[in-house]
């Protein structure tokens, strides 16, 4: 229920095993690499200078980074024509995968075959062209037939030349509206989508001006048959057996191509998943420093996998790599160690929330567990309904198991169900307020109760996030901000004197006077002005960072808004309450227009309807409002959302590591 | 959705985004100017294009980068209308690129044909921005069926096809009339889809400039092409709004440029054609400045409607376009009281 620690991981071996090395930590995949200059600039490689490591502390002096780029294109390209001819899934398969060189061996064996099986690809896309171009002359000659021309004719004609055109129907009306200055006979054959296609006969002699013409309508020649002889008929007969003739051919090549298939499909498979094994651990590669005889790794590894990882390292390369897992302190300087989020499964779907406003940074608490569980109780308090709530837990589940999105579904469903609890308190199934007892409250009936509780709930859990900011304060050792900031010690303080002082004012219990809780909030506004100086007195920096003058401008204006914000905060949370009731008024207004109408039937239907619709519109705006709460009123007190997150190399999954380190 | 709902926005955005085009002092000052450099210097520090300037050394820069850079800013506009648009709109306004695409793709045929190499152009503009093919390959062109094949998956390519089909010889000629002619095609099938209103409003739009364009095609074809009538004739647009059919072929079919003049003084456009003299060396000018003023009155007409988009989309162009004349006066050394008669804006 935290943010994972992480450990910074530094893997150094000899340059000869860095393939297999790369291989591995790709298929253990859990490490996020970064990118060895990097790091080997900003910190000092923790290696004590004992005589077993001098050679590689004198390999730092002279690394260069890894430059060999190497092609797979071509590897791909052989894989791609396999796999297409084998009709084989593009998949992954665990089982295939190894540390070792067998990819070079796989591929200098189906480099071998590869030759005969282009032959073979090549000849079927070779005969499935001519099915096609003799499939075009059979339509050609089809039109022939609309314009009733004999073939034979055509053929043996002396001093006309016979073409069949295609124009588009813009081009051919150009051609009908000035057919009187064009040297040919034209016959419409076919209309086609957009297109128009003509016969023109066109003698000889003026051959070259018609063919100008129709270059000026952007014609496209329809090919007629030369070697075929005889009428239509004996033509289109002749075509036909020429077909089957070649789709015969494509058969046999099919059968030979099975054939192929069963000596070589499984090794086509592996090879594909190797050669994904090998393009992500070339892309590892691109991070890592190369000294004359050793390389340099490093990631960060989640505690709990740093083990499997030096394990697995051992058993393959004994004692010629050095691994070496330090615990990330406070002074590293570079790439901040990524976040990884941990939660049991009740909270874990919220965890896409709050990577939607940013992941946290590897030293600030986790906000899930807060998040998730205000963010059930403020939408269930809103839209409190069992049956409704219900639909929405199955609409969860359903959406969780039919597509990939599982957060999204995870998150209607823990929301449904917490819609569910409340229907139960408030006594609403599908609106209705008829059928069960409340077990709480009606909140219709208790207007003022939901607006307060509604308040309350604000208050606590603005003090929640106040606890909150407080920890992350006192974690990351920021004096200014924790004691004197808005989101500190002072901040807190202000809240809760300005709580207590509206209580004690409406309550009539504060026996004092209104003056003490507002002097207390002016000093407290007074600290907070002056929480620079403030903090340099306490540690001994200097007093102001920027000049004087900037300074008080800005925590001036801050001031401002500090007094304005806390009211708005609180007040912004009357929502809860208010949407509580609005999701009541919403079904009572179906409700009536249902009883207005006669017929009992139609009434079902109104309020079915009715139903659909506030489970859609008002399940939608509840969210987006639970959101914003949460967001704009709770996050902008503790949280900062700066992390980066946690991509481990691995063959599932993006694994783009790396390339935001640059 | 009505029109309020879908202009109003990007109305407002036009309205800002015009009020970064030159000034006519900036015109004054920029035609007053020694060098390119000088223009660049003067682009970067005084006006809007600073947003393409910015990062650029102007102290080195050429001709042909600065025009690049220029159109570059007018990608920008462009991209940040299109933003406002969903759906029809959107496909429509994202057409209009097409223009310009086709423009400098038709330079780059030219150029491979004689022999050029087309990586020169690599910083082109507009090459990709409708066609959304991978630009290398027309880079990498040797010949222009390369460059077709390399729109293979565009548009544009059914409409190439036929230069391809059998046995055609490399004819820019060829390629630049069907691109002009796709260009049309693909924007009437486009707009066929806007609201009726805005549909009427484009006829017009695009019909005056198809008019004056038509015009101008076929006085060149009689006076400088050796081009028969009827091709004359199939290569004219027909989406024209004022010459209808009949009349682009009585132009077509004219016994002389006398009789060409005696036609076209009847209709709307004589403005096009004077007997002084002057018709070759302005009429593309005169044309402009006329689309400019009937776009302008078109836009006050219609206010919330298509035409504000259309029209300031070619009012950039006519701005990069004075720019462009601009630093090619100032390199061909043209006295500052001539070079302002070569450009759109009126002074």
């Amino acid at each position: 229920m935290a943010i994972e620690r992480m450990k910074i991981v530094s893997i150094i071996g000899k340059l000869t095993d860095i393939d297999k090395v790369s291989r591995l930590i790709v298929i253990n995949g859990s490490t996020h690499i970064l990118n060895a200059f990097s790091e080997l600039n900003s910190n000092n490689l923790n290696l004590s200078a004992s005589q077993k490591h001098m050679q590689t502390l004198q390999e730092l002096a002279h690394i260069k980074p890894y430059i060999s780029k190497r092609d797979f294109s071509k590897d791909e390209g052989i894989i791609r024509l396999f796999m297409d001819l084998f009709n084989l899934k593009p998949e992954i398969r665990e089982d295939y995968l190894c540390v070792g060189d067998d990819y070079e061996n796989i591929m200098t064996e189906l480099r071998k075959v590869h030759d005969s099986v282009r032959h073979i690809s090549e000849g079927m896309a070779e005969r499935t062209a001519n099915v096609e171009k003799l499939q075009h002359y059979l339509n050609n000659v089809r039109y022939l037939r609309n314009i009733d021309l004999r073939l034979e004719e055509i053929k043996s004609l002396n001093f006309m030349n016979f073409r069949l055109l295609m124009l588009s129907n813009e081009n051919f009306k150009k051609l009908k509206l000035n057919i009187e200055n064009v040297p040919s006979i034209i016959f419409q054959a076919a209309a086609l989508d957009g297109n128009t296609v003509i016969a023109s006969i066109t003698p000889k002699s003026l051959e070259e001006e018609a063919e100008r013409i129709f270059i000026s309508l952007n014609y496209k020649e329809l090919e007629l048959p030369q070697e075929f002889s005889g009428t239509l008929e004996d033509v289109i007969n002749q075509i036909n057996v020429k077909i089957s003739n070649e789709k015969r051919q494509i058969e046999e090549l099919k059968e030979s191509v099975t054939e192929l298939s069963r000596t070589y499909s499984d090794a086509v498979s592996r090879a594909f998943t190797l050669l994904e094994l090998e393009k992500k651990a070339e892309k590892l590669k691109q991070e890592t420093a190369l000294g004359s005889s050793m390389f340099f790794v490093f990631g960060f590894v989640p505690e709990s996998e740093v083990e499997g990882v030096r394990i697995e390292l051992k058993q393959y390369f004994g004692d010629s790599i050095i691994f070496i897992a330090d615990n990330v302190d406070d002074k590293r300087l570079g790439n901040a160690p990524p976040t990884k989020m941990k939660n049991i499964s009740l909270f874990r779907p919220f965890e896409s929330l709050i990577s939607m406003y940013g992941m946290p940074s590897y030293g600030e608490k986790d906000p899930t567990p807060f998040f998730a569980l205000s963010y059930m109780l403020m939408f269930g308090a809103m839209f409190g309904d069992l049956g409704q709530g219900l639909i929405v837990l199955l609409a969860g589940l359903f959406i969780g198991y039919r597509t990939a999105n599982k957060s999204f579904g995870g998150i209607l469903t823990r929301l449904g169900a917490s819609s569910m609890i409340f229907g139960a308190l408030y006594g609403s199934v599908f609106g209705s307020e008829e059928l069960i007892g409340a077990l709480l409250i009606r909140p219709m009936a208790n207007i003022n109760t939901m607006l307060v509780s509604a308040i309350v709930l604000g208050i606590i859990l603005i003090t929640i996030s106040y606890i909150y900011s407080l920890l992350n304060h006192y974690s990351s050792k920021n004096v200014e901000e924790g004691l004197f900031g808005r989101e500190g010690l002072t901040g807190f303080l202000f809240f809760l004197t300005l709580i207590f002082g509206i209580f004690g004012e409406v309550t009539g219990k504060l026996t004092v006077g209104i003056g003490l809780p507002l002097g207390i909030m002016v000093v407290l506004l007074l600290v907070m002005v002056f929480k620079q100086p403030l903090t340099g007195l306490l540690t001994g920096h200097r007093l102001y960072e920027d000049s004087p003058g900037d300074y008080y401008v800005e925590a001036g204006f801050g001031v401002i808004e500090t007094v304005l914000s806390v009211a708005s905060n609180i007040i912004s949370f009357i929502r809860v309450g208010a949407f509580a009731l609005n999701h009541v008024g919403l079904y009572i207004a179906f409700a009536t227009m249902a009883e207005m109408l006669n017929s009992k039937a139609v009434g079902i239907m109104v309020l079915i309807i009715g139903n659909i619709f506030i489970i859609g519109l008002e399940g939608l705006i509840v969210f987006i409002q639970s959101l914003r709460l949460e967001y704009y009123e709770l996050f902008s007190k503790y949280y900062s959302g700066y992390g980066v997150e946690y991509k481990p190399v691995g063959l599932f999954g993006e694994g783009d590591s790396g390339n935001e380190m640059i | 959705m009505d029109n309020i709902t879908r202009f109003a926005a990007v109305n407002t955005k036009i309205k800002t985004m015009e009020g970064e085009f030159l000034k006519d002092e900036d015109y004054a000052s920029l035609l007053g100017l020694e060098s390119v450099t000088e223009v660049a210097g003067y682009l970067k520090e005084r006006t809007a294009y600073s947003e393409v300037l910015a990062k650029v050394d102007t102290e080195n820069i050429h001709r042909g980068m600065l025009e690049n850079l220029i159109k570059q800013k007018m990608v920008r506009s462009i991209d940040r209308i299109i933003h406002y648009f969903t759906g029809e709109y959107k496909s429509f306004v994202k057409t209009l690129y097409a223009k310009y695409e086709i423009e400098e793709l038709k330079v780059i045929a030219r150029a491979v044909y004689n022999g050029k190499d087309a990586a020169a152009f690599r910083n082109n503009a507009f090459v990709g921005k409708y066609s959304r093919i991978d630009t290398n390959k027309v880079y990498e062109a040797k010949y222009i069926r390369d460059i077709i094949y390399a729109l293979q998956g565009s548009e544009f390519y059914k409409f190439l096809i036929p230069l391809i089909d059998g046995n055609f010889s490399e004819n820019p000629f060829r390629f630049e009339m069907v691109m002009d002619m796709s260009y049309y095609s693909i924007l009437q099938k486009k707009w066929s889809k806007l609201e009726k209103q805005d549909i009427k409003v484009l006829e017009q739009a695009q019909g005056i400039i198809a008019d004056l364009l038509n015009i101008q095609w076929i006085y060149r074809g009689i006076k400088f092409y050796r081009l028969s009538p009827e091709e004359l004739l199939n290569y004219t647009i027909s989406i024209g709004y004022r010459l209808d059919f009949n009349l682009l072929k009585a132009l077509c079919y004219a016994k002389s440029l006398e009789e060409f003049y005696r036609i076209v003084k009847s209709t709307r456009y004589g403005f096009m054609l004077k007997d002084d003299g002057t018709t070759d060396i302005y009429m593309e000018r005169r044309m402009e400045r006329h689309i400019y003023f009937e776009l302008k009155s078109m836009m006050r007409k219609n206010a919330l409607s298509i035409i504000s988009a259309f029209a300031f989309i070619i009012f950039l162009e006519f701005e990069v376009k004075d720019i462009i004349s601009i630093v090619e006066a100032i390199r061909y050394k043209v006295p500052k009281d001539q070079a302002y008669k070569y450009i759109v804006r009126k002074l």
